[in-house]
């Protein structure tokens, strides 16, 4: 169990341990995760993919899920994916373009 | 915000059935190029003969419609977004297979085409259970688009080839037909098809017959197909998107027309084939267009490995569309430096295009068929390894920079019936073959110790790969 105290802050922190394998990086710094709410012990996220069709769409989603669970004071995550607006490489984080080495915007 | 309501998580068929047909695919191909490095005559005499027949088709139904039926198995559902319809089917298809291909490369190396024609029949059996499964999945497939053009186009296309095959072998039986054979009955009746079949095939000439037989099968399946999974899988890999929808679509359709004309044309021997060859051309003058600006618009600096296997192979329809019109060229006469030509078409399509992109294409799909079933549950839970940790890039490096001088060897020793040369180039091959089967090993390997969990804040150790 993960002792950070709930709130927004420590559930983006949660989520950056969160990778994707293909790219190599976390969900956050790729830019993935659009909307984080706590509220009563109840953590709902809306994040997308980087494309549609995604392979690897249950695995991330199913662990952002279980991540989230392992922070103290979460009673439910919910994990949603949204495909609008459609995901595009300038939502990543400068860390995220150094570690998946992409060109800049 | 809209929240995806169709079916956005597509769990992907199994992951084992996948990895069978590629494992076996790779030993197919392993047995390939050591047979031509040990038999490099093969390559340096005109190709009508037994043996090439065998390991040609060793290595086309061996190796390339073995792995590429496995990845439609599970790219289908991934690429497209709908489940495969049966995994159950797609057990008994891969039966089927093994025993089909492994019987007809035996029984063409021995050249007894009456046990061809039914060990043939076996493997058509197969087929027809792969194209049933997967048009039962593209029924449900959520937004049709020209990957999904495309791979309905390769169906028909690997359809009529294995139709196609087994008439050929139909037709160098027509002198065992039994006399005493069933006249009448439904029995009497397909025996009278088959023998009328044969007959007609058999006065037209053999060698045509195999040309269109081999372009049916190499560009309407395997090309078509090619391109058609480009325009899903390099922006998906690149970061990239389709730049020009109607020109990805014109490729895919002047491909397909120019092989519907030169297949009549090729058996015909007639002087449109010139025709049909430059609309196939063009189509894949559209292809590499569309793909350049795919390219130049993508998000990710870096290619890894994988997608230059790829991409290089593709850079080599270019030669190959070069030979190919020549080898169209109306009234061409068939002598030793033709026949040279056609036997590097032949080897530039198969193992230039063709083997260099399934490569390119399993260093993704392997990785993460390995990775999905070993550490899948436990992302967010412990640190897993990326796709990238399955395997040594270094050896994956040392493997493309293997095949590349395999194939400039092989082509040099073809144009010069050099057997030496071939021997070399084959050679080659061969290693950059291991590499790839060690790097298979090394992420097979994790299904047997799949790694200890890391601590959640470790990082993954890659870094992106440098140009």
């Amino acid at each position: 169990m993960n002792s950070l105290a709930l709130n927004e802050s420590a559930v983006w922190e949660i989520l950056r341990q969160v990778y994707d394998p293909e790219l190599a990086c976390n969900i956050v710094d790729l830019g993935l995760v659009y909307r984080v709410t706590v509220e009563n012990g109840r953590v709902h996220v809306q994040m997308t993919l980087t494309t549609p069709g995604c392979p690897m769409h249950e695995s991330i989603r199913v662990g952002a899920e279980r991540a989230l669970l392992d922070l103290e004071g979460v009673q439910e995550a919910i994990v949603e994916v949204v495909w609008d607006p459609a995901w595009n490489p300038s939502m990543m984080t400068e860390a995220g373009r150094e570690a998946t080495g992409y060109t800049h915007f | 915000m809209v929240s995806f309501s169709g079916s956005p998580a597509v769990k992907p068929a199994s992951t084992r059935l996948p990895l069978l047909f590629a494992c076996t695919g790779l030993l197919a191909l392993a047995a390939g190029v050591t047979c031509l490095t040990l038999r490099p005559d093969l390559l340096a005499e005109y190709h009508y003969n037994q043996h090439v027949v065998a390991v040609t088709h060793l290595m086309v139904l061996g190796w390339i419609l073995t792995v590429v039926m496995g990845s439609m198995y599970q790219l289908v559902p991934v690429a497209l977004e709908a489940r495969l319809h049966s995994e159950r089917l797609a057990a008994v298809q891969y039966l089927l297979h093994l025993v089909g291909f492994v019987g007809m490369v035996w029984m063409f190396w021995v050249w007894n085409m009456k046990q061809v024609g039914h060990f043939g029949s076996i493997l058509a059996a197969g087929v027809g259970l792969f194209v049933y499964n997967i048009i039962r999945t593209l029924r449900h497939v959520p937004r049709w688009n020209v990957t999904a053009t495309a791979v309905s186009a390769a169906l028909v296309w690997i359809t009529l080839t294995i139709v196609a095959g087994l008439s050929l072998a139909t037709a160098k039986c027509v002198g065992d037909f039994e006399s005493g054979a069933p006249q009448a009955g439904s029995v009497g009746t397909l025996l009278s098809a088959l023998k009328s079949l044969a007959g007609t095939l058999a006065r037209l000439d053999a060698i045509s017959m195999m040309h269109a037989h081999a372009h049916l099968g190499a560009v309407g399946c395997f090309a078509v197909l090619i391109v058609g999974v480009s325009y899903k899988l390099v922006p998906m890999f690149t970061l990239s998107e389709v730049q020009n929808t109607p020109r990805a679509v014109l490729s895919v359709l002047l491909l397909n027309i120019g092989l519907a004309g030169s297949i009549p044309a090729m058996v015909w021997q007639s002087p449109w084939k010139l025709l049909f060859a430059v609309v196939m051309a063009t189509g894949l003058v559209f292809f590499g267009w569309e793909l350049r600006a795919i390219l130049r618009a993508r998000k990710r600096r870096v290619l890894d490995w994988g997608l230059r296997y790829f991409l290089t192979s593709l850079v080599m329809f270019l030669p190959v569309s070069l030979l190919g019109l020549i080898l169209a060229w109306p009234g061409l006469t068939l002598n030793t430096f033709t026949g040279r030509l056609e036997n590097l078409y032949g080897l530039l399509g198969f193992l230039g295009i063709i083997t260099f992109a399934i490569l390119g294409m399993l260093y993704k799909i392997i990785p993460f068929l390995v990775w999905f079933s070993c550490y899948s549950g436990l992302i967010g839970k412990t640190r897993v390894p990326t796709l990238s940790e399955l395997y040594s890039t270094r050896l994956q490096a040392v493997g493309y920079w293997f095949y590349l001088a395999g194939m400039v060897a092989t082509s040099v020793g073809i144009l010069s019936a050099g057997e030496w040369n071939i021997r070399v180039g084959c050679g080659l091959l061969v290693v950059a073959v291991a590499t790839m089967l060690i790097n298979v090993v090394k992420m097979l390997s994790h299904f047997l110790h799949t790694s200890s969990p890391l601590p959640m804040t470790a990082q993954p150790r890659v870094s992106p790969q440098p140009i």
